[in-house]
């Protein structure tokens, strides 16, 4: 029967191509980690990290302004988004099964796969042109739109993981609704939380199009709240236009430290939801 | 039921629902303002030149001078975005069917959390790379050969420098791949096991039962995911502004894989910060990037319609 | 056994014949066709053991009804029976399974035997996306059958037998998920029939249905069993009193009691089987 050993033929086809797709993908990702570590390591120094940048077209410096930019952002977005996010998660998950409720939805999910230049524009016009200045507000404002969807899906979903009996539990104890939520659901649910929170972390510290027009970015240490700021990302993008040699290697140095934030990060969410995994599996 | 009396309404559970509510009405009236304020600040530009700015080729912010035509961006974004998904797709699938129906569960679990890291990786890292190192393998491997061989063809003419259109493709479809394959998986995983093993029952080989039983179910859930792959590639800056040879008004239109180009996204990165605030240029940006804005919600809108009718309840951690 | 029949009980599997059947094959020569015979099989899933040791075997054109209270095994025994079971993952299985005396387990391609041996599950599962014409020959064209006219045939056939022909012939090319529910399972059972198998193995195939759907789908097994023998498994001991030849119980992964249905019910050998059928646990 050669049509038998014709599907057999098809079935194990199928097979070897999934298998080379997954390879495919991987190896990307394999040279963008060999390449970072390879032309970022030699760039560090103790200057790299505690130096400013001189004039342009003078090696030496650092990016200690860069590290300390994201470091601030990433704090700042939080303060913003975080809040803002749970309690939307919380909505959604609680008192969400309606029309309000379906609509916050709809647009969460809108959010989630949005171009971050149009709302680094909007931050812009709302922020910037209202302060007349660049500021690390303006940063963080259009930072937290791009975190607060992440924060409040998985808000939502981690809540929605604790079972009833629990909320029964504690509302037959006679502990009014808002209180067992906030007690007793919430941290129940705070490893899903946490874990939504230090992805949408993630996620923010490498982002570069909205800082463009709204920290625009600096040579010199964070000086107040009201002017321009620099942070890593954008220092990558500016570094990588420059003609010198010095520059890029820079540049490959501040994508070390990114990457190393940003995958650390990544692997920390995995490491704490391992067990979850695995009993759902 | 009870009766509506002021006192009883500041009760602490009304209050905290109040709370939560005005919190999650936060995203409806951010994209509102974002609407409004879009629209508000490129008015003039579209009041200069209607219509003609979608479809106008030329691009001078002189002042005196201004020619605002978004039509060359448009196309870039277009054909970048097109190139991405051709590749994209049928690999993103191909993850999807083998890390979901076909691979042993043990190397399911590294192989899945890899190609997620590789979405975790900023835009701007991808973009460093693409300039410093991918750019040279698409020269070396595809453009040279391309120019060489078939460079005949208009749509393969250019010096193959790497800065152009094709690279700037190829780096969208990989950055593309984990969002759809993710989504993909959801969507292969929402099918019910009944439709497996109807296959199964009727003598189908494994690869049969996943095209029968599995596939044409999820049919519309895939078309989905590939759709919201098709929303993130329109709205990737980064990358794209760093291998894609930033070319300006009719020198952007795309007639070539090898011709350097432009997309509404890396437009705005470029141009933005020098852009005069008193001439119509900042309008005209802020008037691609409603053009922008209005295919990425039209997209996103589209395929979330898509995947909800086939993974129902929850659109799961996407 | 069947050989050595006294006179009482020849007496009873007669007027029982004459009740229960019409038209088969002389009752001599089914006599030692055993279609499979299974010796001593064992499955798990995981660490738990499902099946212990189960020995028995099925008649040729017949109707075997599996009954037993709920988590006794009787889906994974018939799902032994096709290689199914081994889909689970961490499922395994030991002992043999001989089709026409040759063992499924030994070597062969299960989608082989699944060719041969077909089987309907509780709940109906049309495929969605296919018409009722595609969702019958979808097993055809799966081997290769291009032929239209072949196609048409096979898909005629298959309805008629699976007594839906005329409900649908005028709406071949609806979704086949547009049906009833007792349509829907006599779509799988047309489905299942069009590849030819030899064996029809049944998952409480009308659990799902209401009593007339149910009423329908009894008479459809007893008129296959012509041609097919058929291997039932089912929760509702009235419709295994209905319409099965043998039945077997099982009570928690072993074989308790088989024989003849009527025997079974009214006279069984053991207490278990006693205290199940009288209801006294379930």
């Amino acid at each position: 029967m050669s049509s038998y050993t014709f599907r057999r033929f098809k079935d194990k086809m199928a097979y070897v191509f999934g298998f080379l797709c997954v390879l495919i993908t991987i190896i990307p990702l394999g040279s963008i980690l060999f390449e970072v570590v390879r032309n970022g390591f030699p760039a560090l120094n103790v200057e790299f990290f505690t130096g400013l940048l001189g004039p342009i077209g003078q090696p030496g410096g650092g990016i200690a302004n860069s590290i300390q930019g994201t470091l601030i952002l990433i704090a700042l977005t939080s303060i913003i988004g975080v809040p803002v996010g749970i309690m939307s998660g919380i909505y959604l998950a609680e008192f969400g099964d309606n029309r309000f409720g379906g609509t916050v939805r709809f647009f969460i999910d809108v959010f989630l796969g949005f171009p971050s230049i149009v709302i680094g524009i909007f931050a812009y016009l709302v922020i910037v042109l209202t302060m007349r200045n660049f500021s690390a507000i303006a940063g963080a404002f259009s930072l937290s739109i791009i975190m607060l969807p992440i924060v409040a899906k998985t808000t939502e979903e981690a809540i929605r993981l604790v079972p009833n009996s629990i909320r029964e539990a504690s509302m037959a104890l006679g502990v009014r609704r808002w209180r067992t939520i906030v007690s007793v659901v919430l941290s129940t649910a705070k490893s899903g939380i946490a874990t939504g929170v230090i992805l949408a972390i993630a996620r923010i510290a490498g982002e570069t199009a909205p800082l463009i027009m709204t920290i625009l970015g600096s040579q010199w240490f964070f000086a107040g709240f009201d002017g321009p700021m620099d942070a890593l990302p954008l220092r990558i993008w500016r570094m990588s236009l420059l003609p010198y040699d010095y520059a890029r290697q820079q540049g490959w140095g501040a994508a070390l430290i990114l990457i190393l934030i940003v995958l650390t990060l990544n692997i920390a969410v995995r490491f704490l939801t391992r067990r979850k995994y695995r009993i759902s599996m | 039921m009870r009766t509506f009396k002021v006192k009883r309404f500041l009760h602490g559970d009304n209050l905290f629902k109040l709370l939560t509510a005005v919190f999650a009405s936060g995203v409806i009236i951010t994209l509102s303002l974002i609407v409004y304020n879009l629209v508000f600040e490129s008015y003039p530009v579209f009041d200069r030149f209607g219509f003609g700015f979608f479809t106008g080729v030329s691009w001078n912010p002189v002042a005196g001078r201004e020619l605002f035509g978004a039509f060359p961006y448009i196309l870039g974004t277009l054909v970048t975005s097109i190139i991405a998904l051709a590749i994209a797709v049928p690999i993103s699938l191909g993850i999807a069917i083998f890390l979901s129906e076909m691979s042993p569960s043990a190397i399911r679990v590294p192989l899945s959390f890899l190609i997620e890291l590789l979405a975790a990786v900023p835009s701007v890292i991808y973009g460093l790379w693409g300039l410093f190192v991918f750019r040279f393998w698409v020269v070396d491997f595809v453009e040279k050969p391309l120019s060489t061989y078939l460079g005949f063809i208009p749509v393969f003419q250019g010096t193959p420098f790497g800065l152009d259109v094709l690279t700037a493709g190829l780096i969208l479809a990989i950055m593309i791949i984990p969002t759809i394959s993710s989504v993909s998986r959801e969507v292969l995983i929402a099918v019910p096991n009944s439709q497996r093993e109807a296959a199964y029952s009727i003598g189908a080989t494994r690869w049969e039962s996943i095209r029968i039983g599995v596939l044409s179910y999820a049919r519309s859930g895939l078309v989905g995911a590939a759709i919201l792959g098709l929303g993130r590639s329109i709205g990737e800056t980064m990358a794209v502004t760093m291998v894609i040879g930033n070319a300006i008004g009719s020198a952007a239109i795309p007639t070539s894989l090898l011709k350097p180009s432009q997309t509404m996204a890396s437009l705005i990165a470029n141009e933005f910060n020098e852009a005069d605030p008193t001439s119509l240029h900042p309008s005209a940006l802020i008037g691609v990037a409603l053009i922008l804005f209005i295919f990425a919600l039209a997209i996103n809108i589209f395929a979330r319609f898509l995947v909800w009718r086939v993974v129902r309840v929850r659109g799961g951690s996407v | 056994m069947r050989i050595k029949l006294d006179l009482n009980e020849l007496k009873e599997t007669d007027d029982l014949l004459t009740s229960k059947r019409n038209g088969t094959a002389q009752f001599s020569e089914t006599l030692d066709k055993y279609k499979i015979e299974i010796e001593l099989l064992n499955a798990w899933f995981s660490e738990k053991h499902a099946l212990k040791d189960i020995s028995m075997n099925i008649k040729a054109n017949s109707v075997t009804a599996i009954i037993g209270p709920s988590g006794c095994g009787k889906s994974t025994l018939i799902r032994c029976l096709n290689r199914m079971h081994e889909l689970t993952p961490k499922a395994r299985v030991s002992g043999q399974v001989r089709l026409d005396n040759e063992d499924i387990y030994a070597g062969i391609d299960p989608v082989i035997i699944r060719r041969k041996v077909g089987m309907v599950f509780q709940k109906p599962n049309p495929f969605p996306t296919m018409s009722i014409y595609d969702n019958v020959v979808a097993g055809l064209k799966l081997n290769g059958v291009k032929d239209k006219k072949k196609l048409d045939e096979a898909m005629r056939k298959s309805l008629e037998l699976a007594s839906l022909w005329d409900e649908v012939k005028d709406d071949l090319k609806l979704s086949g998920s547009s049906l009833s529910g007792g349509q829907q399972q006599r779509l799988c059972i047309a489905r299942a029939l069009a590849v030819e198998p030899e064996v029809l193995l049944m998952d409480e195939p009308s659990s799902a249905l209401d009593p007339i759907a149910t009423g329908k789908i009894e008479q459809l097994i007893i008129s296959l069993k012509e041609h097919y023998t058929i291997v039932i498994v089912t929760h509702n001991m009235q419709q295994a009193a209905r319409i099965a030849d043998y039945t077997a119980f099982l009570y928690l992964g072993e074989l308790i009691e088989y024989g003849d249905t009527a025997h079974l019910f009214e006279n069984p050998s053991k207490e278990l089987t006693e205290r199940y059928i009288t209801g006294k646990f379930g």
